[in-house]
């Protein structure tokens, strides 16, 4: 499988890139394609502190598609302004800057990014094909040099990365044989086929393949003296060189000003610092139709606040574009500042397979409630028992979508029975399944009894901070006494609550639903597969997976097994065919035998825009995984129109 | 003489004292499964990071927290041998924060002068407002304004002061056009001193002066009018009002003087106040100051930042207490040391 679509746009950034040198390029007029630059930059040009832009862009510069998008031609200039609740969740710039290898466009589909073009077959041979002149924030190349420096100095160095490369990397035990075919090319060659790597590559947190060897290699003790590498490391308070070089590598963290980046923006501020400001990169790599290096906003301004002040803040019309750390809880307080400020509130669909879902602990230590909670009847009964109804018009307005925790219409892999099966309101029928358990004995206040005779008490534990989980659970209290069972709501520290699940503590957990709800057959199915520890319905089972059999324990049912050896189905094929019938067979068994009980989905994400902001779609996905935040709506192409 | 016995007497209890508080703060923290690498471990993993783990094993093994509790409070402490040999609090090495990637003394040192700021501001308001307030209110006991200012009190030791915060918050950005939350408008921030930084620094400053001071307030008015009310209606007062002494001085040299001996004891208490004291509200408002630095270590268990902010409060109270005993003999002739009986 080549990728047309790739090797045609960069073929025809090819033919515009010789036309601008040819015709000398610099700001030519508006009509036509000629090469653009920011006057921010223009500046520096005209002072010479930096080359023209055309010897700035690589060769073949990524030439953005606005028809396919209805995007206008934007201006440049403009501070964008948004918050984030402390230092670290600078990373969040990051994800939302999405600048990958390859990418997911607003339909899903992985393009080409960084790289001009990639080439694979079946998964086992992956070659990258890079853009001919690319440079990183500082000028300098960015070849399939960094990919070797990253691969032999950093991934396979036993300093820095004490356990090897990522696990991704791994087919059979292997590391992929790599080849650096040239400046431009790279090769990546497996044994076997690993359907996971380009998708790794498109992730929010992508999988690490280069980082800027020029730079870094001032921290590496293969590349320096000891004793300055150790001076260096005294003078960071830091304990060893090791420690120093990890710290400087900071692409994904935002956290080292000094860092060459490949991303629209950099970050200038050294930290600590309630005001962080990210500036220009004058060698990125994309360009609007008309030729204008984006991005098309000068800065992003991140000030530090505290979480619960940011509905506030946006209120009082102190940023320009906010979307994480606001809710469906703020809209009244956003909507009542709309006017005043001028700023609009989007209200986009976040792609979680259900807002509030629960979580019956198949694996839990104690004996009667594994027993109880592996029966299907009873996980069935506790579904029907949940009237769906109430809880959408009561939390989410009425307008979320009630059913099972699945994906959402917007996948192509999706079938309304995923949504619908096993999930309509009767407790009727909750009660008759029950009672054909065998739980008909009752305590005196009506409520069922386990059969050893403590009363049916179902401990769910949840994240404290999850306070509209927490409300959705008291309106599944009610239900569920209906059916004579009881609720009662823990809710704690969240990192507790993992420690407690993964030791088998939990009886039964609730928490979002699906994180990646609009998937394509090319993801790997890990939510819907006891694979995973992090899953609060199978944590042991998850971490058997995890070790390979070193810890947890192996799943002991048909069922289970059957999941597992559809992902590792799924792990094998390369053929598009076959992953999606993997994926809708998983689906389907997830919603017939309820592993987690769904609830309501497809929920709201507020997203503030200053109204002067154009570009930005009124109607879009909102998820971390696959569309990156608001990565995939590609933010360097939004522009003030002021 | 007996004033410096007094004085190494009370080091020793006082180095004891902090021994204990130590231990107690170490292993509060300690007590909850897991550490602050776990927590990262969980977080990374869910973002879909799987090299998570192997990394943070190499981490722990860094910073010792591979070791049994009570070696890494010794390690802590400085009384035993640590990655980095013996390196510890007794030592003045206060230790790494995971949380901020930097040692504790540059995450606690930014924070501290801007908590004093906002503290000590606190205390001039609230003494400025509450001591004539409540020498106005003893003075004419069951008038009008006693009952006023009495009503006002209450509802300032009745009100929640996030609630509080939040409510000011509001209108002052609507009415003023102040920006919400922080210590300055966020345009500011990296900007050098000016004369229009020094003024948004101050207009920051209403809301969390009002907030943190509202309560405090109430409770000194309260405090005072009682201690005033007593003082009034003694012998001595009444001696000096017969003699012909004038109203104001006979008020403020005598009886004014007895009634501030709970505060000067209470001085203990303020010195730690001004670190801790508005953890909460300087949450909610967003203030750069130790508060939330000391909430968000202790939930990430972030342990020698954690530890080191507990144990600098532990000082101060102690310092505090110290203070406030030696001020008040040199106040009031009638308190002596060490005698019995």
């Amino acid at each position: 499988m080549t990728n047309a679509t790739g090797l045609r746009l960069a073929f025809c950034g090819l033919a515009w890139a010789m036309l601008a040198t040819l015709t000398g390029a610099g700001p030519a007029s508006a009509a036509g394609f000629g090469f653009q630059e920011a006057p921010m930059l223009a500046e520096r040009v005209a002072k010479g502190e930096l080359p023209p832009v055309v010897e700035r862009l690589p060769r073949t510069p990524l030439i953005a598609n606005f028809e396919e998008r209805n995007r206008q031609i934007g201006r440049y200039g403009g501070d964008m302004r948004t918050l984030a609740a402390r230092a670290r969740d600078l990373r969040y710039q990051s994800v939302n800057a999405y600048t990958r290898l390859v990418g997911y466009d607003h339909k899903l589909r992985l393009t080409p990014d960084l790289v001009e073009s990639f080439e694979n077959e079946d998964n086992r041979v992956i070659t990258l094909t890079l853009r001919e002149g690319h440079r990183w924030s500082d000028g300098a190349p960015f070849t399939t040099a960094d990919f070797r420096y990253y691969w032999e100095d950093i991934a396979n160095n036993k300093d820095l990365s004490p356990s090897g490369p990522s696990e991704i990397y791994i087919v059979d035990g292997k590391q992929p044989k790599i080849d650096y075919l040239d400046e431009r090319r790279i090769r990546y060659t497996w044994t076997a086929p690993n359907p996971r790597f380009l998708p790794a590559l498109a992730m929010p947190q992508p999988l690490s393949t280069f980082a800027p060897g020029h730079y870094l290699k001032q921290f590496h003790a293969k590349y320096r003296d000891k004793a300055e590498l150790a001076e260096l490391a005294a003078k960071a308070k830091v304990r060893s060189w090791a420690t120093l070089h990890n710290r400087m590598d900071a692409a994904y963290d935002n956290s080292n000003p000094d860092m060459p980046v490949l991303t629209a923006w950099q970050v200038v501020t050294p930290s600590p610092a309630t005001r962080f400001v990210f500036e220009r990169n004058p060698y990125f790599h994309r360009v609007d139709p008309e030729g204008r290096q984006l991005p098309y906003m000068d800065r992003i301004l991140v000030d530090i606040s505290s979480g619960s002040l940011f509905a506030a803040k946006s209120n009082a019309g102190e940023v320009d574009l906010m979307a994480r750390g606001l809710s469906m809880n703020d809209v009244p307080v956003l909507k009542e500042g709309e006017r005043m400020q001028g700023y609009k509130t989007l209200l986009w669909t976040l792609a979680r397979g259900s807002a509030y879902a629960l979580y019956p602990n198949l694996t839990t230590n104690d004996p009667v409630w594994r027993k109880l909670n592996r029966d299907v009847r009873y996980r069935r009964a506790l579904s029907a028992g949940i009237d769906r109804r109430i809880l959408n018009n009561a939390l989410l307005f009425g307008l979320g979508t009630e059913g099972n925790n699945t994906i959402m219409p917007q996948s192509p892999l999706y079938q309304d029975n995923f949504r619908t099966g096993f999930a309509q309101y009767d407790p009727r029928l909750a009660n008759e399944l029950l009672d054909e358990i065998g739980l008909t004995n009752r305590d005196s206040s009506g409520f069922r009894r386990l059969p050893d005779g403590r009363t049916l008490e179902i401990i769910v534990e949840v994240d404290g901070e999850s306070s509209d989980i927490i409300d959705a659970l008291q309106l599944v209290t009610e239900f569920w006494r209906d059916i004579g069972i009881k609720l009662f709501v823990k809710p704690q520290e969240r990192s507790i609550l993992r420690q407690r699940s993964w030791a088998g503590q939990t009886v039964m957990v609730a928490s979002g639903g699906l994180d990646n709800a609009v998937p394509v057959a090319q993801m790997p199915p890990t939510e819907l597969a006891p694979v995973r520890q992090e899953h609060y319905s199978w944590p042991k089972w998850g971490q058997w997976f995890e070790t390979q059999g070193r810890s947890g324990e192996e799943p002991d049912s048909v069922l289970p097994r059957r999941l597992v050896n559809l992902y590792k189905a799924w792990l094998r094929t390369s053929d598009a065919a076959e992953s999606t019938r993997i994926w809708t067979e998983m689906l389907a068994l997830n919603a017939e035998y309820q592993f987690t009980i769904g609830t309501v989905g497809g929920e709201m994400q507020p997203i503030v825009r200053a109204g002067t902001i154009r570009n930005i779609p009124d109607k879009g996905l909102y998820s971390w995984e696959p569309t990156a935040l608001l990565g995939v709506y590609r933010v360097e192409e939004f522009w003030f129109d002021r | 003489m007996a004033i410096l016995i007094y004085i190494a007497r009370r080091a020793v209890t006082m180095a004891l004292t902090l021994l204990a508080i130590s231990a107690l703060v170490f292993f509060i923290i300690k007590l909850p499964p897991g550490d602050f690498l776990t927590n990262q471990i969980a977080e990374l993993q869910a973002q879909g990071d799987p090299s998570a783990a192997a990394k943070a094993e190499f981490l722990r093994a860094q910073y010792a927290l591979d070791r049994p509790v009570w070696e890494q409070y010794l390690i802590w402490m400085g009384l035993w041998s640590g990655p980095n040999g013996i390196s510890g609090l007794l030592q003045g090495d206060w230790g790494w924060s995971f949380e901020f990637q930097r040692p504790v003394n540059e995450v606690v040192g930014g924070a501290l002068a801007l908590t004093l700021v906002v503290n000590l501001a606190v205390v001039v308001f609230v003494h400025l407002i509450a001591i004539p307030i409540a020498i106005y209110s003893a003075t004419r006991q069951y008038s009008l304004g006693d009952y006023v200012a009495t009503f006002i009190g209450y509802i300032g030791l009745a009100t929640p002061n996030f609630l509080l915060a939040l409510i000011l918050l509001f209108y002052l950005n609507r009415w003023f056009g102040i920006s919400i939350g922080g210590l300055m408008d966020p345009r500011y921030m990296n900007e050098p001193m000016s004369g229009a930084k020094m003024s948004s620094i101050l207009s920051h400053l209403i809301a969390p002066v009002i907030v943190i001071g509202l309560s405090g307030t109430a409770a000194m008015i309260r405090r005072m009018r009682a201690n005033l009310l007593d003082e009034l209606q003694k012998q001595y007062t009444v001696t000096a009002r017969a003699k012909g002494m004038r109203p104001l001085p006979a008020l403020l040299k005598y009886p004014f003087r007895m009634a501030l001996n709970p505060f000067v004891a209470d001085i203990g208490n303020l010195l730690p106040h001004l670190v801790s004291g508005s953890v909460l509200v300087s949450l909610v408002l967003s203030l750069p100051t130790v508060g939330p630095v000391l909430l968000q270590s202790l939930k990430t268990q972030d342990q020698y930042l954690a530890g080191f902010i507990l144990m600098f409060v532990a000082v101060l109270t102690v310092v505090g207490m110290l203070i406030s005993d030696l001020l008040l003999a040199t106040l009031d002739p009638r308190i002596r040391f060490g005698k019995r009986g």
